[in-house]
């Protein structure tokens, strides 16, 4: 059913429109003067410089985990290159050095110009492998390879970055890094 | 005529460039105006590269513009004709840089040389027409749009050029009639005499607050910047600069921000008072030079210091948010503290030698009372000052309101000039006239 919009007769005072134009640039005064004055209460964020905070969950740059020697985390069991929706992972098998895991990645692709940022190659990795908490929102490229993003790519990363996870921390590099190192060859009977 | 009365005669055609000088500062205020009115911080990128990445405030974003539009292809389309086309862009630059040259800059100077009194005028040209000229000259600028529209070949151009016309005459007629008033009560079309009388008795606005109105929303209509740009309504019709590029689109461009100027230059003359200071008016200036200058030098002084502690807060409050350039932005914000803190230093100073050293001696000289030449000269220096600040707060206006209010609908125009505005300015004549007549007399 359509909608009726109530048009409202104008008022005397609103017709003469001088005075509803004074009460515009009042505002717009207003807005200027706190500009003006106060810069530092303006919402706009200069980017590049300042930026504005990212939710912890927010779907940015994906990135792999690596076990305490730095391999990666990946068993290569392709559930996530499945979930894609966009299909822009690609994973191929190696057999893993380790006696207890069966595959590992050998080559991890993910095409970043068809990824959709849906992160449902997140929610379908099993090993917590994949995610998408880099905060990384900008990244350039002048061919489309570039922006096909491989294993080292997505390894790149330093548990410095970020200090309040856990998993991160048991990357090399990472304050967590020699306990899990211990606890993980003593679990595998190196 | 001896030497200096030819070297004033011919140094006031420097008054000529002053809108053009005031294009660069016209662009920044606009462009900041806009962005603070919305919540932006304004052109802040381009810098010269000294002191962290100089910008005053978004001046060199100016330049930046300039070397860009100088240096790009000027594109003429297979379609358009060639010589209105080229001579479009110039019309309303070349039309608004004649205008300045019959506008009273200052009180007539007055000095003595040899026994003889000279008085040099404070317009360049005197011209017994005076505003009618003024007039004309304006109603010419709308021909630069016209004969782009038409040029151009286009139609959503000529649409543009043909609503520039249509407002043209909509408004002229209006803007025309609001100042017959003033001319009543002055009893001269000329500039000087009208600022003569105001000084003599009250400013226009006090005596014409109607007129005033008229005048001021019928330049802004004339002018074609917002809420009365209907010649270059970007959502509707992009208008008629359509087809230019490069220094042609550049031209029409700085055109625009030289009527501003002038324009605002004319309401502060008519309305008021040009460069006279209410109650001290020439004689007063020149008598309390002194006193006068050190008020003023104090004023700039002060506002130099206001300026650095607001340089200073900003730069402590944005040392801690984190910001990556805050090592640049310090040092440039650092350096401009120092400047505006040296320049402050200076006018104080200037200030104080001026409140004691500076008491100019008039001589009576067949009954008009003369100073010397250095007086004069700073008091026209002075009255231009005066005539400008009050030119820079219409310049604001022209931005503010276009900024805040939204385009009226092209109807809207035209019922407001021909059924409001004609009939008010109209009555405002009518009903001076006859208050004139009882008041004066005659």
């Amino acid at each position: 059913m359509a909608k009726v919009v109530e048009r409202r007769e104008m008022t005397a005072v609103e017709k003469i429109y001088l005075v509803e134009a004074a009460r515009g640039l009042y505002i717009t005064m207003k807005h200027f003067l706190r500009g003006f004055f106060h810069a530092e209460k303006l919402p706009t964020v200069s980017y590049p410089e300042l930026k504005v905070a990212i939710p912890r969950d927010y779907r940015a740059q994906h990135r792999l985990m690596k076990r305490p020697d730095g391999s990666p985390r990946c068993v290569a069991c392709s559930m996530c290159a499945t979930a894609c929706p966009s299909r822009c992972i690609t994973v191929e098998a190696a057999p893993s050095a380790d006696g207890e895991i069966e595959k590992r990645a050998g080559s991890f692709r993910i095409d970043t110009l068809r990824c959709v940022y849906c992160g449902l190659c997140v929610e379908a990795c099993p090993v917590d492998a994949i995610r998408m908490d880099t905060e990384k929102v900008a990244f350039t490229g002048d061919a489309r390879e570039k922006f096909v993003r491989t294993l080292d790519d997505l390894m790149d990363w330093d548990p410095k970055d970020y200090p309040g996870d856990e998993q991160s921390q048991k990357a090399p590099g990472g304050t967590l890094n020699e306990e899990a190192r211990r606890t993980w060859e003593k679990g595998t009977g190196h | 005529m001896n030497a200096v009365s030819w070297a004033l005669t011919l140094g006031k055609f420097v008054f000529v460039f002053v809108p053009l000088a005031m294009i660069v500062f016209m662009i920044v205020m606009e462009r900041k105006g806009a962005s603070l009115i919305q919540d932006r911080f304004g052109p802040n990128r381009t810098d010269l590269p000294i002191f962290g990445g100089l910008r005053f405030f978004g001046l060199i974003q100016n330049f930046a513009d300039g070397i860009k539009l100088f240096t790009k292809e000027l594109v003429v389309p297979k379609f358009v004709h060639k010589g209105y086309y080229t001579i479009a862009s110039m019309i309303p630059f070349a039309v608004a840089i004649i205008i300045p040259g019959l506008l009273p800059w200052f009180a007539p100077i007055a000095f003595e040389d040899g026994g003889q009194v000279f008085n040099i005028p404070g317009e360049i040209v005197s011209a017994d027409g005076g505003l009618l000229i003024v007039f004309a000259l304006s109603g010419l600028a709308v021909y630069g749009t016209v004969l782009g529209g038409w040029a151009s070949n286009n139609k959503y151009s000529i649409l543009g050029g043909l609503r520039a016309t249509s407002m043209m005459i909509s408004y002229e007629v209006s803007m025309g009639l609001s100042v017959m008033g003033l001319f009543l009560l002055a009893g001269s079309l000329r500039l000087p005499d009208i600022v003569a009388w105001q000084s003599q008795h009250v400013w226009g606005v006090l005596v014409q607050p109607v007129a005033f109105i008229i005048y001021v929303v019928s330049l802004i209509a004339e002018t074609g910047r917002a809420p009365f740009d209907m010649a270059e309504a970007e959502p509707e019709i992009v208008g008629h600069h359509l087809e230019y590029s490069g220094m042609r689109f550049g031209l029409f461009y700085m055109g625009e921000y030289v009527h501003i100027v002038v324009n605002s230059l004319l309401i502060a003359t008519l309305f008021l008072g040009g460069y006279d200071i209410p109650v001290l008016h020439t004689a007063g200036l020149q008598a309390h030079l002194g006193a006068v200058a050190a008020v003023i030098l104090a004023v700039c002084g002060l506002s130099a210091f206001g300026l650095m502690a607001m340089m200073i807060r900003w730069i402590r409050i944005y040392r801690t948010s984190g910001a990556s350039d805050v090592v640049n932005r310090s040092r440039e914000y650092g350096f401009m503290s120092v400047c505006l803190a040296v320049a402050g230093v200076i006018c104080l100073a200037a200030a104080a030698v001026c409140a004691v050293c500076l008491h100019p001696e008039g001589v009576m000289i067949g009954g008009q009372l003369v100073y010397p030449l250095w007086t004069s000269l700073i008091t026209a220096l002075v009255q231009f000052g005066v005539l400008f600040v009050k030119a820079l707060l219409f310049c604001w206006l022209w931005v503010w309101v276009r900024w805040s209010l939204p385009r009226f609908r092209y109807d809207q125009v035209m019922s407001l000039g021909w059924k409001v505005f004609l009939n008010l300015a109209l009555a405002n004549l009518l009903i001076t006239a006859v208050v004139a007549k009882i008041v004066e007399g005659n």
